[in-house]
């Protein structure tokens, strides 16, 4: 079979914007895991994808420098919003950070001289084809291949998101058995436990909030580089609790849940497209029946065991050895 | 060891502690009794640095620590056992020993937490159950063997024996005198004054924000106006 037929652009886009979810999934689990519910993720995103469209296309930085910068200034905003919040708990934390994100899109679309208003901006760089016009440039013909010059572009999109995907979820796991991992779990189980065991509770919040900030900042400003349009619309409050619905609906508790919760949420409505109109009900429909019937989310630490011994009886038996040190 | 001047602590404008005055010799167990509301535990959490005081001065081991945070306090060897256990329900018992070891960076960790279970069997156990399906009385030495694993110079216990059958109870100062025995000094807040200064070396008695009586624990126990007002008589 040729890669011609098999490589359809819409499928490859449907599949961008679910990576592009499970990041936005991926960073309100880094804050939820210490314990702290931030529905100000939509901001950050918001707030990294005008950081780079504005700096990409206003002074002509390659894509890469923008989407860092607008993950930093995302974290930075991050460190600003994180430390008052302290105080803050709950549905309270949920409250402001929400606040703030309404904020931050008022601020886009009112700040039209730099970002256009409501009506957005336009004609932001695409990573696909600029990596594109730099192979061009090189001599690379898709042709050799067997792609067509579009397929190839939507195709260097979805393996870049891809490969950012996997380094983001290698790190969070990694963190999450590490000193920090341990700490956001204790201090998410019990502040007074954890404070009391020396863990330093105040930069520890701070942290997992400013990582939630960077991340979704980065999310954003890679979303800017992949539609090429964005506006005050697309960070609104909607964005914040579909970000929050990742988390919620996969399972907050493992990374899993996140990853799954944004990939299932991003197929669905694209799948059910057949009923058109009705679709979003159906959507809707599949949330009550969760929260009544599995709030902890679809994957929890049990599912994750269970499948393990499905899967892997002979690896179980090692896990019991490595659990005999302690003995 | 530990030398507390005149403090002064606040929640808000309510003053909690009206000066407190007391020391804690190496290698004692020293007790703070008191009815409810009286400040042991303001005084605790004060001492280790969950509380801020106004006025006064917290000397340990002869370096002034007022004002330091929790974490900087543990590292300097002041361990804290929380009123009501704390225990995190949802790590197994390993895991909450070895979060006890939060700040350490050496590696005998594993060693010690061996050596803590020894002492307590029941942990061992236990070791793969989670810490929130423990009897109360288990929780609360996993709570005091969390502590020992942060390698205290002083252990704060506050309330250990709060919602225990008197059997455990006993188990529980058994403990603590063990505790003392292998070198860590020990600063007590019971609403038992009979079984804690049975234990005790010292003792302090406090009353609405301030220290009313001091002594001997001997001498406590014998004191009239503790008898009447604590323990009752025979």
């Amino acid at each position: 079979m040729m890669l011609v037929e098999i490589v359809n652009p819409y499928y490859l886009q449907v599949g961008s914007f679910i990576l592009i979810n499970i990041i936005l999934g991926l960073s309100i689990y880094v804050t939820l895991s210490s314990g702290q519910l931030s529905l100000g993720n939509a901001g950050f995103m918001g707030i990294g994808a005008y950081t780079s469209a504005l700096l990409t296309l206003n002074f002509d930085v390659p894509i890469i420098v923008g989407v860092i910068a607008g993950a930093v200034v995302a974290g930075l905003f991050g460190i600003l919003v994180g430390i008052p919040s302290l105080r803050l708990q709950g549905v309270y934390l949920a409250i402001a950070t929400l606040g703030f994100g309404e904020v931050i899109r008022v601020f886009f679309v009112n700040w039209e001289s730099v970002t256009k208003g409501a009506v957005g901006i336009s004609g932001i760089p695409h990573i696909g084809r600029e990596i594109f016009m730099v192979l061009k440039d090189a001599g690379f013909d898709p042709a050799i291949i067997g792609l067509k010059n579009n397929q190839f572009v939507f195709l260097t999109v979805f393996f870049v998101l891809l490969l950012i995907n996997i380094l983001l979820v290698w790190f969070i796991f990694r963190q999450q058995n590490s000193r920090i991992g341990r700490a956001f779990a204790a201090i998410k189980m019990d502040e007074k436990a954890a404070e009391s065991m020396g863990i330093n509770i105040t930069y520890y919040k701070v942290l997992a909030f400013v990582q939630g900030a960077l991340i979704s900042g980065f999310a954003g400003a890679l979303f800017a580089h992949v539609m090429s349009y964005i506006s005050p619309a697309d960070f609104s409050y909607h964005r914040a609790v579909e970000i929050l619905i990742f988390a919620v609906f996969g399972g907050s508790e493992v990374i899993v849940g996140a990853i799954f919760g944004a990939t299932f949420l991003t197929l669905m409505p694209e799948m059910l497209r057949f009923i058109s109109e009705y679709r979003y009900m159906i959507y809707g429909l599949i949330l009550l029946l969760m929260m009544a019937f599995r709030p902890q989310g679809l994957i929890d630490v049990q599912v994750l065991h269970w499948f393990q011994k499905l899967r892997l009886p002979k690896r179980r038996a090692e896990h019991g050895s490595k659990n005999q040190k302690h003995l | 060891m530990l030398n507390i001047t005149n403090i002064e602590t606040f929640y808000g404008k309510i003053q909690a502690l009206k000066g407190i005055t007391l020391n804690v010799e190496q290698g004692k167990i020293v007790t703070l009794l008191g009815a409810n509301g009286a400040g042991k535990t303001t005084t605790m959490k004060t001492i280790v640095g969950l509380l801020k005081p106004q006025n006064g001065k917290i000397e340990f081991l002869g370096e002034n620590v007022t004002g330091l945070r929790p974490d900087q306090l543990l590292r300097k060897g002041i361990a804290l056992v929380p009123e009501g256990r704390a225990i995190l329900g949802s790590m197994t018992v390993i895991e909450n020993l070895e979060m006890g070891a939060y700040h350490r960076k050496d590696n005998e960790i594993d060693k010690d937490v061996e050596k803590v279970m020894m002492h307590f069997p029941i942990l061992k156990e236990r070791k793969e159950q989670l810490g929130g399906t423990l009897s109360g009385g288990q929780q609360q030495m996993l709570a005091i063997a969390r502590a020992l694993l942060s390698r205290p110079k002083l252990l704060l216990l506050d309330e250990p024996s709060m919602g225990l059958a008197p059997l455990i109870v006993a188990d529980i100062f058994k403990i603590i005198r063990e505790i003392k025995d292998n070198g860590t000094t020990v600063l007590l807040v019971e609403q038992n004054a009979r079984q804690a200064l049975k234990i005790a070396d010292y003792g302090y008695v406090m009353e609405t924000g301030k220290i009313i009586i001091k002594g001997k624990a001997s001498d406590l126990l014998k004191d009239p106006r503790v008898v009447e007002a604590y323990l009752g008589k025979k």
